[in-house]
């Protein structure tokens, strides 16, 4: 895909999201991933956050100091640039997260995707996953790609609270909740690995574009 | 020091937000009407990023534990200390001591105190905002209840005289029913007739309204798309859900969304929509990012100018 593509759209007065492309791959999520951390690295300006996602990434920054139309030129051309040397990316960070899986969903999920328990845990725990973006609640990690043979739709009731720690599936993705939080995703296990901290800086563990396995404790 | 002596069914220490965790999908949060915390703050002679508190829903009170200076702005709210009439939006001083009554809120949904110093709480992640989802910043991650104490940062060591009262013309107008908007990420999906309902219609906010966002009732809008892939949003986002049913996001709303958004509510103007209580009615009117920027700056320099109204008055 040519860096031609890009589309520069305002989100509201402090924010400019920028589209790299219409359709979700890998390949274009990772080369989102690397721009905004290329943006990030440059420290331009009056730029408070990057956030990046599927299609498109968005840059918060200060309105009072920065019109619209100058930054919108600057972050366009500074992805088009990020683009050129896309060939020099950081190498992702790896996470190994260890698991109990004894989570109250396990159970069902085996029944309902015609799997042993034991075949669920290795199934989970055999990939590497990759952070596709953070959000919902703070520190939450949207990991791909659940093995086909593991998706199914999120439950029909979610939970009104799931505890922090719970690792959990649903369709073609798996997170860990940061947070006691509400939640619909099936639940197979739990971690100690602390996701989320305000107290540690990055508060969250995770950042797009990481890679993550998880480890069963036996 | 100030000790909560009665408190209302929601009262937070705030201040300007979180800008820099958003990446870890922790959302900007803050004052959900900024500009009122910062006159409040300017009157009570502080900078503009000083805590204050968000109070709302009902009546209660604070006591004085020391000498302090403090201001009151957003809701209109009968306010009382040690049986005196508080004005809005004008510097006040209090003795060790002193209670203040907040007795009833009469227009809008939050009311700011400022006071001297500042609420003194941790900064967590850059802010001491409270989140209450993720039970983290402010006082404990809570909304305070009666007993509670807060520390209060030091005194300025000028002040703004009593009295120094800050006009109305340079508030947001906040009795206005019209709220501006530019457009939303993904505006050009909705057709020129939703476009026609969304900005000729008028708009009533619902009662499941908080912090997250205010979900709106009034004709539905037809969204083409269900959802589309997760992207960033901003407090002041409009997004349109499968039922039609546009929801404006508000300070605490997550950092991403799948759903369309039809336009975002210009900065200038999100303080007039946070004080719209369930029932009140607004209207949208669309503006380009340039004019909605400029509405912003001037906004701040209304800001600025109370401010330098509290700074001429030094005692």
């Amino acid at each position: 895909m040519s860096a031609t593509t890009l589309r520069a759209h305002p989100l509201g007065d402090s924010a400019v999201t920028i589209t790299f492309g219409a359709e979700r791959s890998a390949e274009l999520l990772e080369r989102i991933h690397a721009t905004a951390q290329s943006l990030e690295a440059a420290r331009i300006p009056h730029v408070d956050d990057v956030v990046p996602a599927y299609l498109a990434l968005t840059v918060f920054y200060d309105s009072l100091h920065a019109s619209y139309a100058e930054m919108a030129a600057q972050l366009l051309g500074a992805c088009e640039r990020a683009a050129g040397r896309s060939g020099e990316a950081s190498s992702p960070r790896e996470h190994l997260i260890q698991v109990r899986y004894d989570g109250p969903d396990l159970d069902a999920v085996a029944a309902a995707t015609g799997f042993s328990v034991s075949e669920v845990v290795e199934r989970h725990s055999a990939r590497e996953y990759r952070v596709d973006l953070l959000g919902f609640v703070p520190g939450f990690a949207y990991l791909s790609e659940l093995d086909p043979a593991l998706q199914l739709p999120r439950r029909p009731e979610p939970r009104p609270r799931v505890p922090a720690g719970s690792v959990a599936i649903a369709a073609a993705q798996t997170a860990v909740y940061p947070l006691d939080t509400p939640g619909g995703w099936h639940l197979i296990g739990r971690t100690e690995t602390v996701m989320f901290d305000p107290a540690r800086d990055p508060a969250a563990l995770l950042r797009a574009g990481d890679t993550v396995r998880f480890e069963p404790l036996r | 020091m100030i000790t909560v002596n009665r408190a209302p069914p929601y009262l937070t220490v705030q201040d300007s937000g979180r800008k820099n965790a958003r990446a870890s999908g922790v959302p900007q949060g803050g004052a959900i009407d900024s500009f009122a915390l910062g006159a409040a703050n300017a009157l009570a002679g502080n900078s503009g990023d000083a805590a204050g508190l968000e109070w709302a829903l009902g009546d209660g009170s604070i006591r004085f534990e020391r000498d302090a200076i403090f201001a009151l702005a957003g809701a209109k709210a009968q306010a009382v200390l040690s049986g005196k009439v508080v004005a809005p939006c004008t510097t006040i001083y209090a003795q060790s001591g002193d209670e203040l009554v907040i007795e009833q809120i009469s227009g809008g949904r939050f009311v700011y105190l400022a006071v001297g110093g500042g609420i003194d709480v941790p900064v967590v992640l850059g802010s001491r905002s409270t989140y209450l989802p993720g039970r983290f910043g402010g006082y404990q991650g809570r909304t305070l209840k009666r007993g509670d104490s807060l520390g209060l940062g030091p005194p300025p060591t000028r002040t703004p005289a009593a009295g120094c009262h800050c006009a109305a013309d340079l508030l947001p107008r906040y009795e206005m029913g019209i709220v501006h908007v530019t457009r939303g990420t993904h505006a050009d999906l909705f057709d020129d007739d939703t476009w026609r309902t969304f900005t000729n219609s008028e708009y009533r906010v619902a009662a499941a309204s908080d912090r997250t966002g205010y979900r709106l009732e009034g004709p539905a809008l037809k969204n083409p798309v269900g959802t589309l892939p997760s992207e960033a949003s901003c407090p002041g986002s409009i997004q349109v859900p499968g039922d039609g049913l546009p929801i404006a996001l508000m300070a605490d709303a997550p950092t991403v969304g799948g759903y369309p958004k039809i336009a975002v509510v210009a900065e200038a103007d999100l303080p007039i929509l946070a004080q719209r209580s369930p029932g009140a009615t607004i209207r949208f009117e669309l503006i380009t990012i340039e004019q909605s920027q400029r509405a912003l700056r001037r906004r701040a320099s209304d800001l600025h100018t109370i401010s330098q109204l509290a700074i001429r008055s030094y005692r």
